[in-house]
């Protein structure tokens, strides 16, 4: 339910951005948004369109590129996951040490400014 | 034509947790976000802490829930201030909900303040409400995966109390499995066990809640 919130939030950013860019339409709104946030991009997309409804950036799409888990192991190095593993995926030894997959950022947006 | 932009979401959010954690800070209030799935025994725990910490802390407590005020109702009978928020639709305490039930505590009458997240392991840990430690709790009957299952509620949380302790004996959960699972996804996470039955593990627990609670309140 806290993707309600995050719409709301990205719609003001969305607009704001495109004013001062003099957007007319909001074309995309592209997103980063790590694995582990639990976040469910059709969840986000349906309330984003609700919210945005008679707004510039209504029928906007929305692009998420999921940011993975970073993982480090002693033996094969660094690799990525997309859920939480204790062990390493390809020597199965345990990890020694994970991180990113958090990140919930708006990177860009796209507009017409015709 | 494409704007780079590169923002956090969620930033009114934060502005509301940064002016929680200035409020605290000025009345040097040591706050913990206490958090878990629904009925692993938050209440309880606080409950138990209340009575232990009488006499050395002044506990405040802010309940949150989606509906009714059960929890901060039985708080006050243990003779402390508690204040009730009601999340309604939502499924955690969002920050301007928990500044203004700031308004309801009287900060200069507290040391420690107990808020006590609605049931989930999910939204809350999502969240930030500017507090200076944020508990995440295990009930010893929910099973021993769940930081694997619900791996940012532990990583976000400085410490880990495993809970109902006394009822080992009756169920399949592996406290050293959890701890292993809690520690791959937080290398630096607190744990401790406690039973607010038995009292078993809570000086532990409370020492450490007191010893972090006496740096803040100077």
């Amino acid at each position: 339910m806290h993707e309600l919130g995050i719409a709301t939030d990205l719609l003001d950013i969305a607009l704001a951005e495109a004013k001062k860019h003099g957007g007319r339409r909001i074309l995309a709104v592209n997103l980063r948004i790590g694995v582990l946030r639990g976040i469910v991009p059709e969840h986000l997309l349906f309330l984003f369109g609700h919210v945005s409804k008679g707004t510039i950036a209504e029928d906007a799409r929305l692009e998420v590129e999921e940011e993975p888990i970073r993982i480090e192991c002693g033996s094969c190095g660094p690799s990525e996951a997309r859920e939480f593993v204790l062990e390493c995926p390809s020597c199965g030894r345990p990890c020694g040490g994970v991180g990113g997959g958090d990140s919930l950022r708006i990177t860009s947006i796209d507009i017409d400014t015709d | 034509m494409k704007v780079d932009i590169e923002r956090r979401i969620q930033q009114s959010a934060e502005d509301s947790a940064r002016k929680i954690r200035d409020r605290l800070a000025a009345r040097k209030v040591f706050a913990v976000n206490l958090i878990s799935s629904p009925g692993s025994g938050k209440t309880t725990l606080i409950e138990a802490a209340i009575d232990a910490l009488h006499g050395k802390k002044r506990v405040a407590v802010i309940e949150g829930d989606i509906e009714t005020d059960i929890d901060a109702a039985r708080i006050r009978k243990h003779g402390v201030q508690a204040h009730q928020i009601n999340t309604r639709s939502s499924c955690h305490i969002q920050p301007f909900l928990l500044l203004s039930a700031l308004d309801h505590i009287d900060l200069r009458a507290t040391d420690l303040l107990f808020v006590e997240n609605v049931g989930n392991l999910v939204c809350p840990a999502e969240v930030p409400l500017g507090e200076d430690l944020r508990i995440v709790a295990l009930s010893v009957t929910e099973g021993d995966e769940k930081p694997l299952k619900y791996p940012l509620a532990f990583r976000t949380s400085g410490m880990l109390v495993i809970t109902k302790t006394d009822l080992l004996p009756h169920v399949k959960f592996d406290p050293e499995r959890v701890k292993t699972a809690a520690r791959a996804v937080h290398p630096d996470i607190e744990i401790f066990e406690a039973s607010a039955v038995t009292g078993s593990g809570l000086p532990a627990f409370l020492g450490r809640i007191e010893a972090l609670c006496d740096r803040k309140n100077g």
